[in-house]
């Protein structure tokens, strides 16, 4: 096993090398670079990426240009996880075989791919790969929508947010299911990690990039990706999504360990929670729901993250 | 290397199925990512049980489906090393998708592909719609007609698809049951001879490689799609036959068997020929002769190159006959049969223009009987006398009720 | 590249990011890579902006904030310094001004056009909280 990358603050992490390049065609102030770049930046290891069809395929492998310094492959939207497991596949068999080029390297096997591609078309796939013990970790880039083919509801979209195939409308609020707890159901293949994890939290997602690249079988990250785009808000306030998301606990941070055993990894101060209320005002997607018929939305919402934090304390606690 | 080898028989009894996994044993494959169906599920056991009994190093990946078994194929080709695996119908439609994808980044696959049916309805029997459905894919298509040519043309497939000047996937099309689960004698090969045929690996833009990162499988869009989709083309049409032909030369020498890109039985001389694939073509051969003591000059074309297709070949190999059935075994879809079609392709602009019709035949495993092929010779031969096509051109044989004709 | 025909690349659309071998790329900064013309470091994404960061380095603590949340690689931190932002790969996003914690901030967003110089010379001035 190589030495795992000493980051003990942020300026020692700003002498990271970036292995993603910029001219990319990501819209100014998209998160899913800033996770990727936190996640790569985590170790010096060689890389095997992936990526599902998506925003961040179509926009950083147009050809003639690439904006990945490893080796990088996309085949598909639904199978991004299971190229990568066919590599590392490969690996393993060549490593038997002495036939490694470079035997005495350490890679590591990470597939990027959006909450459509993950929650939905590619579940199967991941859950595949989850099951079979790989030595990789799926990275969802979780901006709770099809944001490449122009904001289509996945499983990921929250009720209340108004999707282009769930639009808000005169008789309607939009987006009607709750979206599926996908970490649970990862964690539930009895995988050995498994996390969520925010952009503005570094340190916290440092901190399970590593602990996921050491651990020995597959891992599965949820990244909460605010899309300017696709919540419509001003690129600039990226950071401050990504801030209210964690802080009203809409995206509480969390690990799993072998399955079971649950740990909160981030616990705002009591006073330094933030109403839901806030987070979705922030967000064009949400703004119908500020209408008087349907401000109850906005209680229930409250109240399903309060009842979720709640139980991830419960699990927390009762150590299951 | 830390594996066993298997000492065979010069001969061995050995279904489709066993002798392909036999030869993926033998060139000692280094992933296979496979989902079970039948007719083809005893390829991919056979190699996990070769893996569990050492005869064989390497990864065996059990997939959750075949589009999973392909699209892990490609991770493990692109990472840099061979890969193989084995469907069938329903299977190889859940694949098209990743089909697509694998030639298009040109990783040298191999896919076993035992012939079966497209439901609806559902049926477990060999007919060429997965065949056909791949026909448009970018793969290479070689056709076996018996379980020696399944083993070999596996031998030759590895050959030619990851040649460098290739690098295109490749299939090995045996028919469902007829082929893949009848037993017959198998000329074998040595483990040492059958892997040196075959050569080790030579990786390619391999991902592996770390001190040369690659990138696969980028967007390109209306500036640049149509430059490698023609690429692959030209690649496919200009490089694919000469670097099978000489594998078949080389594999001639090597083994005294002899294939060809266009197997011709009793053509010399020939005025009426039937064009098939697959195990049709042994049993038209039996009845050519038999046709040939009736007085009737009868041959036999067999397509062993589906693609590239071999255009000239074909029309070569038909040349100076006057009446031609194309047997077409897939549910033509509102359309003359893929053969038909493809052979009055090449034969349109040939001086003699041959007379041609299409009979379309066994679908979901229905047997090809003599008595059928008989009657079909009769009627070229009636086609011939009278100068003319006498029946419809596409016909449906062996089917119950009213005939079925059409065009 | 623009004009090659369909015979004059790698088959598969296969792209390479670096001359020759690519080393330890980890441990190598940019500067010192030898990327080939694909690599989309080699492009620029400068037409995009409407709006441009300028960096005020007098008021700036290294705290690296601006490097972490930049989506775009384009705050250069060098020895644990920031040092200036890479104009070619800045989209204009203005997250940097965002998390930017000095008073006054270290970074400001200014139309594309805006001379950096003269904007340097009127920066503003530390701002009183008001509450
Ligand atoms: C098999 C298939 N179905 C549909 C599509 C169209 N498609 C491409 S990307 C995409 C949505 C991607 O959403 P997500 O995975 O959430 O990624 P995001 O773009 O939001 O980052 C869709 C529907 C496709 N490329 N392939
Ligand atoms: S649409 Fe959203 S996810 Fe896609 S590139 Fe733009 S900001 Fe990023
Ligand atoms: S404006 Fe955006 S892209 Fe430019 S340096 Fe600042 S954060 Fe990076
Ligand atoms: S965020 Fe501001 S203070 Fe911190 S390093 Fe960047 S410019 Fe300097
Ligand atoms: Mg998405």
């Amino acid at each position: 096993m190589s030495e795992m990358k000493k980051i003990k603050n942020l300026k020692e992490f700003s002498t990271s090398a970036d292995r993603f390049e910029g001219a990319n065609l990501l819209c100014p102030g998209c998160a899913h670079s800033i996770i990727v770049r936190e996640v790569l930046n985590a170790t010096n290891d060689d890389l095997i990426l992936s990526a599902s069809t998506g925003c961040l395929e179509v926009c950083t492998a147009v050809y003639p240009y690439t904006s990945w310094d490893a080796s990088w492959i996309h085949i598909g939207f639904e199978n991004g996880s299971t190229a990568v497991a066919g590599a590392e596949a490969m690996y393993k068999a060549l490593k038997t075989k002495k036939r490694l080029k470079q035997p005495d390297r350490n890679p590591k096997f990470v597939s990027f791919a959006g909450d459509g591609a993950s929650y939905d078309i590619g579940f199967q796939w991941i859950s595949g790969c989850m099951e079979r013990g790989h030595n990789m970790m799926h990275v969802v880039l979780d901006n709770e929508v099809y944001a490449n083919t122009g904001g289509q509801r996945s499983s990921s979209t929250p009720i209340g947010s108004s999707a282009t195939t769930s639009p808000a409308g005169r008789v309607s609020y939009g987006e009607k299911k709750n979206k599926k707890d996908m970490v649970a159901i990862m964690a539930s293949h009895g995988i050995p990690y498994s996390a969520q994890v925010a952009p503005n939290k570094w340190k916290d997602m440092v901190k399970k990039i590593q602990h996921g690249m050491e651990v020995d079988g597959p891992v599965f990250i949820n990244a909460v990706s605010p899309c300017t785009t696709e919540w419509k808000f001003d690129p600039k306030d990226t950071m401050l999504l990504t801030d209210l998301s964690t802080d009203s606990l809409v995206f509480p941070l969390y690990e799993i360990i072998d399955g079971h055993e649950l740990n909160i990894t981030y616990r705002p101060k009591e006073k330094d929670i933030v109403p839901v209320e806030e987070y979705l005002a922030a967000q064009g997607r949400f703004k119908h729901l500020f209408k008087d018929q349907y401000k109850y939305l906005i209680k229930e919402w409250q109240e399903r993250v309060d009842a979720n934090w709640a139980y991830l304390n419960r699990r927390e606690e009762a150590r299951v | 290397m830390a594996f066993d080898k298997m000492e065979l028989r010069d001969i061995e009894v050995w279904d489709g199925n066993f002798a392909a996994a036999q030869a993926l044993r033998q060139c000692q494959i280094d992933v296979v990512a496979a989902y079970p169906i039948t007719p083809s599920t005893p390829i991919v056991e056979g190699y996990a049980k070769f893996l569990s009994d050492n005869y064989v190093e390497g990864e065996f990946v059990m997939v959750e489906s075949e589009h999973a078994a392909m699209s892990g194929c490609i991770g493990a080709s692109a990472a840099g090393g061979r890969v193989a695996t084995a469907t069938s119908s329903q299977g190889f439609a859940l694949m098209v998708e990743t089909l697509y994808q694998a030639s298009g980044m040109r990783l040298p696959i191999i896919l076993n592909v035992v012939n079966r049916a497209l439901a609806a309805p559902l049926n477990v029997n060999g007919d060429h719609s997965d065949m056909y459905l791949g026909r448009d894919s970018g793969w290479i298509q070689l056709d076996a007609y018996s379980p020696q040519g399944a083993y070999d043309l596996n031998f030759i497939a590895f050959k030619v698809a990851e040649d460098h000047d290739v690098r295109l996937p490749a299939m090995v099309h045996q028919d469902g049951f007829m082929t893949s689960h009848t037993a017959q004698g198998v000329h074998t090969l040595s483990d040492d001879v059958a892997y040196n045929f075959v050569g080790d690996f030579k990786p390619m833009n391999d991902m592996l490689d770390f001190e040369h990162p690659v990138t696969h499988g980028v967007q390109t869009e209306e500036d640049w799609h149509f430059e490698h989709k023609a690429r692959q083309h030209n690649d496919m049409m200009t490089k694919v036959l000469p670097k099978i032909q000489a594998a078949f030369d080389d594999f001639e020498k090597l083994t005294g068997r002899k294939y060809n890109i266009v197997e011709r039985y009793d053509m010399d001389d020939a005025d009426v020929a039937v064009v098939c694939m697959g195990t049709s073509v042994e049993t038209a051969r039996e009845v050519a002769t038999e046709m040939r003591a009736k007085g009737i000059k009868a041959g036999v074309v067999g397509i062993r190159v589906v693609r590239p297709f071999p255009f000239f070949e074909i029309a070569e190999a038909l040349k100076g006959v006057k009446a031609i059935a194309a047997l077409d075994r897939s549910a033509p879809g509102g359309a003359p049969g893929m053969l038909f079609n493809e052979l009055a392709g090449c034969l349109f602009n040939s001086e003699e223009r041959p007379m041609l019709s299409g009979y379309v035949y066994g679908l979901g495993g229905r047997d090809l009987t003599k008595k059928h092929l008989v009657d079909l010779y009769t009627e070229l031969q009636a086609n011939v006398d009278a100068g003319k096509v006498t029946t419809q051109l596409q016909q449906f044989i062996g089917v119950r009720g009213p005939k079925l004709a059409f065009l | 590249m623009a004009n090659t025909g369909w015979d004059e690349f790698e088959i598969g659309a296969m792209l390479r990011t670096f001359e020759g071998e690519a080393g330890d790329i980890a441990g190598t900064l940019q500067e010192d890579r030898k990327y080939t013309e694909n690599s989309s470091f080699s492009a620029s994404v400068a037409d995009w902006r409407i709006e441009k960061p300028i960096f005020a380095k007098d008021y700036c603590i290294d705290c690296q904030f601006c490097w972490i949340y930049c989506p775009d690689m384009s705050i250069i931190s060098r020895d644990k310094k920031m040092i200036g932002i890479d104009m070619d790969h800045c989209k204009g996003c203005g997250i940097c001004v965002e998390v930017c914690p000095t008073n006054p901030k270290s970074l400001l967003m200014f139309p594309e056009q805006a001379d950096e110089e003269a904007e340097l010379a009127q920066w503003p001035a530390k701002e009183t909280k008001e509450k």
